[in-house]
């Protein structure tokens, strides 16, 4: 959909002529905008309203985490890609555009009340609320798998500690070593994120000369994203090392056990020496709490504007929300972020408003100089954001082509590094 | 860029009088056959989806940095990847949406930032 001037639609007049006026522009001097969580779509959203209103809205960020370690090239760390450092980013640039930052978690929403509850008691009024949680995992989704369990057979799909654990345990491994990961159930964060993540782990154990060590992928799934792309890689670079298995080979995963390192399905038991469990997931607490999700644990959204189908004063961001065909990713979340914002702005301030349109690209390493790439745009059609037109690497395509494809994904990451923090 | 007047004009006055005041008034001759002329508050709308991957700092890290370029140029490119002239997929699907205007927007936007790194 292309959007002419002349469908601009005016915020002032169609603010005037809803039936609820914005209170703000009544009630106090600035209108509030509190956003809880400081992913791609927390903070680029806080950054865009604060830069955009220039000091008409009232932005406060809450994030309990002074530093935010990214999920997306976490697996270019894994695999000597790239330092830990380089996935870590400070908020300090957004503090220039007037966010204010609030390094605490938040406790609970009062929708009610349009407050949110600091963990420390402060209350926090809005006149909008964006909610971009991130997930959750479901540690019980995996019988034998709990929180604790994670100390040993890390999920690292949360950055950090996690994410620092599964590092620390890939480069402890000698050759012969099994690695076993137990892929998660649509839907969830980053879906080509784990068979990238087994190619950075082939990656490590080839470089190390780990020839007789294997990685077996136990998947719920009867396939998964770019399938082709990361078979035909697995044979291309670790032939022999990665063997992945659908349920019908499998047969089920039936659980595991921290204790003896052991993970059992209905076909066999594998002792392995390392045990990546990729739970099943949902959205983040607060969301749920506050009765944003519906039965999938996810939060349902206006496609048209990112607005919680069930409280027109909150947006939900990211990968809790339910966003139609969009994958649950950090392009996904920016960009969403980027309609939210514009939205916002035309409710509180009576800026210029324009018909949403979304796009998402995601790069996957798979070895050095082969990267390849899946991507997609979208608009609201039928009550949900769906795909207008998408694109995927092929098989088989000339090397040069995919080096360049790895020189644009690091390229990617520079630049929404600096659109989300900078 | 236009002035404020002339963007007012633009805005105000059908597309072909507004090509005739470009013109009455000096400014750039508009290639013959171009229809569309550049809003730089839409392109700045519309660079918000650019900005995911180029920087508007300009600084270059493996995506092309796409500030104060002339605005002939852009509008070329873009084109070319509208048409698949130019290989990319991620270009050719966001160029592809655009319409005429939307990309001299941007064009005009991108054109009038100056790196700043």
């Amino acid at each position: 959909m292309s959007t002419s001037r002349r469908q601009f639609i005016g915020g002032i007049g169609a603010i005037a002529a809803a039936s609820s006026l914005p209170r703000p522009a009544i009630a106090q001097a600035k209108p509030r905008l509190v956003v809880v969580g400081g992913g791609p779509g927390g903070a680029t959203v806080a950054k865009y309203v604060a830069r955009d209103s220039q000091g008409a809205i009232s932005v406060t960020l809450v994030e309990p985490l002074k530093q935010f370690v990214t999920c997306f090239h976490s697996n270019l760390y894994l695999g000597d890609f790239r330092p830990y450092d380089s996935i870590t980013h400070s908020y300090d640039g957004l503090k220039k555009y007037g966010v204010n930052l609030v390094h605490e978690a938040a406790a609970a929403i009062n929708r009610e009340a349009k407050t949110v509850r600091l963990a420390s008691g402060v209350t926090l009024p809005y006149d909008r609320l964006v909610v971009a949680p991130g997930i959750d995992i479901k540690f019980d989704s995996v019988p034998g798998y709990s929180e604790a369990a994670s100390e040993i057979m890390p999920h690292a799909w949360k950055p950090g500690p996690q994410t620092q654990l599964l590092k620390k345990q890939l480069d402890a491994l000698s050759d012969g070593d099994l690695i076993v990961m137990i892929a998660p159930p649509n839907p969830y964060r980053c879906p080509p994120g784990p068979y990238e993540r087994v190619s950075m782990m082939a990656h490590v154990l080839k470089a190390k000369g780990h020839t007789k060590s294997k990685i077996v992928i136990l998947d719920p799934k009867p396939n998964f994203s770019k399938q082709g792309l990361f078979v035909e890689g697995w044979e291309k670079h670790y032939p022999g090392m990665v063997e992945w298995q659908d349920p019908k080979m499998h047969g089920g995963i039936k659980g595991v056990d921290p204790k003896t390192m052991t993970v059992r399905t209905d076909l066999a038991e594998y002792k392995a020496k390392l045990v990546n469990v990729i739970p099943a997931q949902m959205a983040g607490k607060i969301a749920r709490d506050a009765g944003l999700t519906n039965d999938s644990g996810f939060c349902p959204i206006n496609a048209e504007n990112m607005k919680s189908s069930s409280d027109a004063n909150i947006y939900v961001l990211g990968d809790a929300s339910i966003a139609g065909d969009m994958p649950k990713s950090a392009f996904s979340a920016n960009s969403q972020a980027k309609v939210a914002a514009l939205m916002i702005r035309g409710e509180l301030t009576g800026a210029k408003t324009f018909p949403a349109r979304y796009t998402n690209t995601c790069w996957s390493l798979i070895e050095t100089d082969d990267t390849v790439k899946v991507g997609g745009r979208y608009e609201p059609k039928d009550g949900k954001i769906a795909a207008v037109e998408t694109f995927i690497s092929k098989t088989g395509e000339p090397a040069d082509l995919r080096k360049q494809t790895q020189v644009e994904n690091m390229g990617w990451y520079a630049g929404i590094i600096s659109d989300i923090f900078a | 860029m236009p002035s404020l007047l002339v963007k007012r004009c633009l805005v105000a006055t059908s597309l072909l009088a507004s090509l005739a005041m470009v013109a009455a008034l000096g400014m750039t001759a508009r290639a013959a056959g171009e229809a569309a002329k550049g809003d730089r508050a839409l392109g700045e709308y519309l660079s918000s989806e650019c900005v995911t991957c180029h920087q508007l700092s300009g600084q270059f890290k493996g995506i092309p940095p796409i500030v104060g370029w002339p605005e002939a140029s852009f509008i070329e490119i873009m084109k070319e990847y509208q048409h698949k002239r130019r290989a990319n997929p991620v270009m050719q699907m966001i160029a592809g949406k655009l319409s005429e205007e939307e990309i001299a927007s941007l064009a005009v936007y991108f054109g009038s930032l100056k790196p700043s790194h």
